[in-house]
């Protein structure tokens, strides 16, 4: 026969491993951590409730909300704190990929991030292959069978179009670097401002 | 006018709400001031000294923030409970931080107050 105590107790290890199951992706060191911090809490409460009776259980975990949920703030919490010290694109898109994954907003700000940077950094590369291959990298103008234009950012790996125009030609090195870089700080502005935006509207409920 | 026009709960409810949440990181720095404190007791001091209400699932990750940011820092401490518990303090970056918020907090408010004056009396 299984005792109420038990069954507190059982009930408090099922919240806590789901919230272990939230925290995936993040150091051991850091779960084990927040593991222990979160017991401590639930016993000190319900110690002052009077002992691990089902009324001060149930509200203990209810204050703490779903643990689901509280794994999310904990994840997002991190990794876009860690993104913020550490404003490398790498790093953005890391925390940005584990945001992704659990919210709709996430999924938005990594796309429109993933596009800035992919631009940005192909705006760079197809400048600095201008060195290497200067009658094949840079933006070319070409018509098509319709006869409008089309620009084609190539890196110079094959021949550009036939008729094809060099738009920018050696200027290719400073706009490209200069818009690219642009367009990299852009977007990291751009999802750290999301990011912040999305943590206070989780500050409080 | 309508009256809904002029007054609407919801959007004041919403600004209070906005308003809490940006007092918050300075409610905890400020509470840590003088004092080491665990979760439940920051929880505590912010319910008790301000009119702060913050849901405990919230604090951890807030303070999990803190610390990633180097404001606070942490220890655990084993209690007369029989179980450790994670104590925070300021960091010299966190003293400093709060410092700034405070002095920017004081000149708001107190302009603020200026301006508000006159509503203040009318009410």
């Amino acid at each position: 026969m299984v005792s109420s105590t038990d069954e507190q107790q059982q009930k408090i290890e099922g919240y806590l491993a789901k919230l272990r199951g939230g925290l995936r992706g993040m150091n051991e060191h850091e779960v084990h951590e927040i593991m222990q911090e979160l017991r401590a809490h639930i016993v000190d409460k319900t110690v002052v409730g009077g002992g691990a009776t089902t009324f001060t259980v149930d509200s203990t975990l209810d204050a703490l909300g779903s643990p689901e949920a509280l794994a999310n703030q904990y994840l997002t919490v991190a990794l876009l704190s860690r993104a913020e010290i550490n404003r490398s694109p790498l790093r953005i898109m890391q925390g940005l990929f584990r945001w992704a994954s659990l919210s709709i907003a996430g999924l938005l700000v990594m796309a429109a991030s993933i596009v800035g940077y992919v631009l940005g950094g192909a705006l760079m590369l197809s400048a600095l292959l201008k060195l290497i291959h200067p009658r094949a990298a840079g933006l070319w103008a070409y018509p098509t069978s319709t006869g409008d234009l089309e620009l084609s950012l190539r890196m110079g790996f094959g021949g550009p179009p036939i008729g094809a125009r060099d738009v920018f030609g050696w200027w290719i090195l400073p706009i490209g670097l200069l818009t690219g870089c642009g367009l990299v700080a852009l977007t990291t502005r751009f999802a750290l401002w999301c990011a912040r935006r999305y943590r206070q509207s989780r500050v409080l409920p | 006018m309508k009256e809904t026009e002029r007054h609407n709960p919801e959007t004041g409810d919403k600004w209070e709400v906005q308003l809490r949440k940006g007092c918050l990181e300075l409610a905890i720095l400020a509470a840590l001031w003088d004092a080491k404190l665990y979760g439940l007791e920051i929880l505590r001091q912010l319910e008790n000294d301000s009119d702060l209400i913050v849901s405990e699932g919230t604090i951890y990750p807030l303070l999990s923030r803190l610390k990633a940011l180097g404001l606070v820092g942490s220890e655990w401490v084993e209690s007369e409970a029989g179980h450790p518990r994670k104590y925070y303090a300021l960091t010299r970056a966190g003293k400093q931080r709060a410092v700034e918020m405070t002095a920017t907090w004081t000149r708001f408010s107190s302009r603020m107050s200026k301006l508000l004056a006159p509503v203040k009396k009318e009410k």
